[in-house]
């Protein structure tokens, strides 16, 4: 077990108690399976220490609190960077049964009031992002430093917390009332017509998304189209600080982003710490404005939100008028619930994950900074290379302290992960398909079924596509392939090519004004490249798997996206 | 009770007498109790019935006849409608001994006099030992002794219906089964008639009591034929939440002997048969009953036309309404009942 160095057996390196250890891990839980719409690209130790912990956390505390019937929680293990998901089942039906009497009691609260459940939620988390952002990290003593490091760890977990229980109800709502509608007309959650009552929501996210358009146009009115059409956007800042107008401008929006609810306490990158939040670096948001102003997009999100609304109602309409009278505002009710699926998949991203990823990278950049200093790090991001107990030894006398041997090992191995893809799945049963029926159905996760692993494409092969996945959100359309999986390659992206990725996620949306379509190598129909694909009217196809892999750059692609097919017009 | 006594007023009965005289005048009985007005009459007991067929022989007859049948299991409904006529012509071709018939003529004879009527009409209804909606058969408007006991033989033979001996046989129960009492009361002058659930037997829904009426007869309601008047009353307020007149063609009434459907006069069909007041008179009964009884009551009420209000209503039969009791259930309730039957 293990690997045995100078006779001595070494159980754990980055992650202690959350390495993936086939030896014990496998016998244990059978299959784990990997989390590709979160840990791709893979992860640093410092965050997959924190999402492991306190997400797996997060899970268990939901399938507690909500007493989830089928499913005690989950286990994650970190491995090359990826994220490995399995799931506590329940099988024994007595301990269903038991399980399924307080499920009632605590599921009622989040149908009568999830709007202020989840607000409650907010102001809560809210206010422990604001004690963080009191910290003055350049002049904070070492126990000051060493304090915020703790501090860090218990919003992070109060965070997951949270963050699961609003999730767990609108999306079980979501999927009974799929099994509903598949069993009584046939419907399923990639059919448009389903798919309809469940878009053209509003949230937060498409609110800021507007905000940004509407600095774009604001930029214009102010005749600053020059300098946003001379200038990359890495030189913009300098560039309108030299003019009145653009002083101006650029007050208007910095104050925007300090001192809106979320504002630029977000990320670029969802999910890892290694990429700038646009607080410290606004590059990201001028750039998306940048954007705006030279396609000239049009109010992407404010044409076509009122129109999906506007269909959200007559679809829903449509669909009660085949529901028996008496059975009427059952599905109505009902539909208002799975409804909030939508929203909250995209709200909960931004005020959980973009805001507290943005605080552990200001958090430990400051820490990072310090170590780099007396020395104890090369530099100040190869903080991310070490867990909190790591920073914990060395914080207090820090100039006493060589870590150096760490860091550079496990940043040789970070970027070493980056060249090989890890598997989707770790199992001792016969294959994925074995693995899903036994070791994942069973638990009848929402989350699991729908975001983290997704369903199998189905293959139709009297289609003659050459690859298949799930239907996000429908529609047919041919185009060139840009295929991005960095963040930095988004800004390639022409309008009308196809987006090929392996996941999408909130900072993202910003291309959804020009892309055609968008394929996914992993996701379901509730991960956020579906949800946004659906409320910007985008065709999308998720879960493919290899997406990326057989894809290239420039191909010409069709895409029928309410079949899950996709054609390769030019091989 | 001494066995001597093989007739009663209703009033004597309880419905612990169920197996005595059967449940319908058991019921009666106890209807009386619970101070509901009931037509005058007298209930036949079942050992007069089985006296009856051992005075006759035709208990005899029956039973060699049905030794020669052997297991009737699984024949078709052309040997059901022979064994029936068989049975039935046994029971009907005889003679009531005197012993049978000198109790019966004297209990009518007493009626009468207190009714203080000539030759009293009155229905005579078959009374079983457990409920059999329709199974057997009832005569309305029957006067004078002769047609009494004319009718009594025929309710006595109709536990021999092809419909009773093809149920008895199919649930393996004896051929010679289904032992009858017999209600004699008087016939109710019927201006309109009707049925009333103090549940909403649709939905389950407690807090209303569910009025059907019609003209004439309860004949004209309960077999459900025609549009009748509905009234949905709730309990709590007393109000009548609603109203559906309906448009009744077609009702049943008494003829010199016997009653038969008739058509219902122009300007009479799309009236209420019902007034307010006797909707609500109606509804308080049911609400008392249904306390009373712990359980839910389908019930039978007749409106006499030749008596003045309150006196004119007429209870005819209560039970306990095969409906469950459901509250109504809130769509929060519904839809976390179907979210945790996902995992189940």
């Amino acid at each position: 077990m293990g690997e045995n160095i100078g006779g001595r057996t070494a159980l754990w390196d980055a992650l202690p108690g959350y390495d993936l250890i086939e030896e014990v891990d496998l016998p244990e839980m059978h299959s784990w399976f990997l989390d590709a719409t979160h840990s791709v690209p893979p992860w640093t130790p410092l965050f997959g220490w924190y999402w492991i912990r306190f997400c797996c956390h997060g899970m268990k505390v939901v399938c507690d609190e909500l007493s989830i019937p089928t499913c005690k929680g989950w286990e994650m293990r970190y491995r090359d960077g990826g994220s490995y998901n399995a799931f506590h089942i329940v099988r024994d039906k007595k301990e269903i049964a038991e399980r399924a009497v307080k499920f009632r009691q605590a599921l009622r609260p989040w149908i009568e009031n999830f709007d202020g459940l989840w607000e409650s939620g907010k102001r809560e988390l809210l206010g422990m992002y604001d004690k963080l952002k009191a910290i003055d990290l350049e002049n904070a003593s070492h126990v000051e430093l060493y304090r915020h490091n703790y501090d860090l760890m218990n919003t992070y977990r109060r965070m997951f917390e949270i963050h699961f229980l609003g999730m767990y109800s609108s999306y079980s709502a979501w999927l009974l009332l799929e099994d509903l509608c598949k069993e009584r007309f046939g419907m399923k959650d990639q059919d448009p017509e389903f798919q309809d009552m469940l878009r053209g929501f509003n949230n937060k996210v498409y609110e800021m998304d507007k905000s940004l358009w509407d600095f774009s146009q604001l930029a214009l009115d102010m005749g600053l189209k020059g300098i946003f059409v001379q200038n990359k956007p890495d030189d913009l800042r300098a560039k309108l600080e030299m003019s009145e107008k653009g002083r101006e401008w650029f007050r208007k929006f910095m104050h925007y982003l300090e001192t809106d609810e979320v504002g630029g306490w977000r990320m670029r990158r969802m999910n890892d710490l290694t990429e700038p939040y646009w607080l410290e670096d606004p590059c990201t948001p001028l750039g998306v404005i940048r954007n705006h102003v030279l396609k000239e997009t049009e109010d992407v999100f404010g044409n076509v939100h009122a129109e999906l609304s506007k269909n959200r109602e007559a679809a829903v309409a449509r669909f009660l008028e085949r529901v028996p009278p008496p059975e009427r505002p059952f599905f109505e009710g009902l539909i208002n619930l799975a409804g909030k699926a939508s929203s909250y998949s995209e709200e909960h991203d931004l005020y959980c994950e973009l805001i507290s990823h943005a605080l552990l990278r200001r958090g430990y950049l400051g820490m990072g900074r310090r170590l780099a200093k007396s020395g104890t790090i090369d530099q100040p991001d190869d903080i991310f290379m070490l867990n909190p107990d790591e920073i914990d030894r060395v914080l207090m006398v820090p100039d006493r302290h060589d870590l150096r041997f760490i860091t550079r090992r496990r940043r040789a191995e970070w970027l070493e992960w980056h060249t090989r893809p890890n598997p989707p799945v770790i199992t001792d049963r016969s294959g994925m398909e074995e693995a899903v029926a036994m070791d994942l159905l069973p638990s009848m996760d929402a989350v699991a079924m729908k975001i983290v692993v997704g369903e199998l494409p189905e293959h139709k092969p009297e289609l003659g596509a050459d690859m298949f996945g799930i239907c996000g959100c429908a529609g047919e359309v041919e185009g060139p392939a840009r295929v991005v999986v960095n963040y930095e390659d988004l800004k390639e992206v022409q309008p009308g090519e196809i987006l090929v990725c392996p996941g999408t996620n909130p900072a993202w949306t910003p291309v959804y004004g020009m892309v055609a379509a968008v394929v996914a190598d992993r996701g379901g129909t509730l991960s956020h490249a579906a949800i946004i694909g659906r409320e910007y009217g985008v065709p999308t196809i998720v879960n493919t798997f290899e997406g990326t892999a057989k894809i290239k750059t420039g191909q010409r692609l069709r895409i029928h996206a309410a079949e899950g097919a996709i054609f390769i017009l030019d091989k | 009770m001494s066995s001597e006594k093989q007739i009663f007023w209703f009033e004597e009965l309880e419905e612990k007498h169920n197996d005595i005289v059967g449940k319908k005048c058991a019921n009666l009985g106890q209807m009386v109790h619970l101070g509901m007005p009931v037509p005058p009459g007298f209930a036949i007991s079942i050992e007069l019935y089985r006296r009856f067929l051992d005075l006759s022989g035709a208990a005899k007859e029956m039973r060699s006849y049905a030794d020669e049948l052997g297991d009737l299991k699984g024949v078709g409904i052309g040997t059901f409608d022979e064994v029936s006529r068989r049975l039935q012509d046994i029971i009907e071709e005889k003679d009531m001994p005197a012993e049978v018939r000198d109790p019966i003529l004297r209990y009518y004879e007493e009626l009468c006099e207190r009714l203080d009527m000539q030759d009293a009409s009155v229905s005579v209804r078959s009374a079983g030992t457990e409920s059999r909606p329709g199974m057997f058969e009832t005569y309305l408007n029957v006067i004078g002794a002769t047609d009494l006991l004319e009718k009594i033989k025929k309710v006595w033979a109709s536990a021999y219906t092809p419909r009773a001996v093809a149920f008895r046989v199919n649930k393996g129960f004896p051929l010679i089964g289904d032992e009858l009492g017999v209600a004699v009361p008087k016939m109710v002058n019927s201006r309109s008639s009707g049925v009333s659930f103090t549940v909403d037997p649709v939905t389950g829904d407690d807090t209303r009591i569910i009025l059907e009426a019609n003209w004439g007869l309860g004949e004209g309601v309960v077999s459900g034929s025609g549009s009748v008047d509905g009234f949905v009353v709730e309990k709590e307020t007393l109000a009548i939440v609603n109203r559906h007149i309906g448009q009744k063609t077609r009702c049943v009434v008494n003829r010199e002997k016997g009653a038969e459907w008739v058509d219902v006069p122009e300007k009479m069909q799309h009236i209420p048969c019902l007034a307010d007041e006797e909707v609500l008179e109606i509804v308080k009964t049911g609400i008392t009953v249904e306390k009373r009884l712990g359980c839910p009551q389908d019930m039978e009420w007749a409106v006499d036309g030749d008596l003045p209000f309150p006196k004119n209503i007429f209870w005819l039969q209560t039970r306990p309404a095969k409906v469950q009791v459901k509250k109504p259930v809130s769509t929060t309730d519904q839809i976390i009942d179907l979210l945790a039957k996902r995992y189940q």
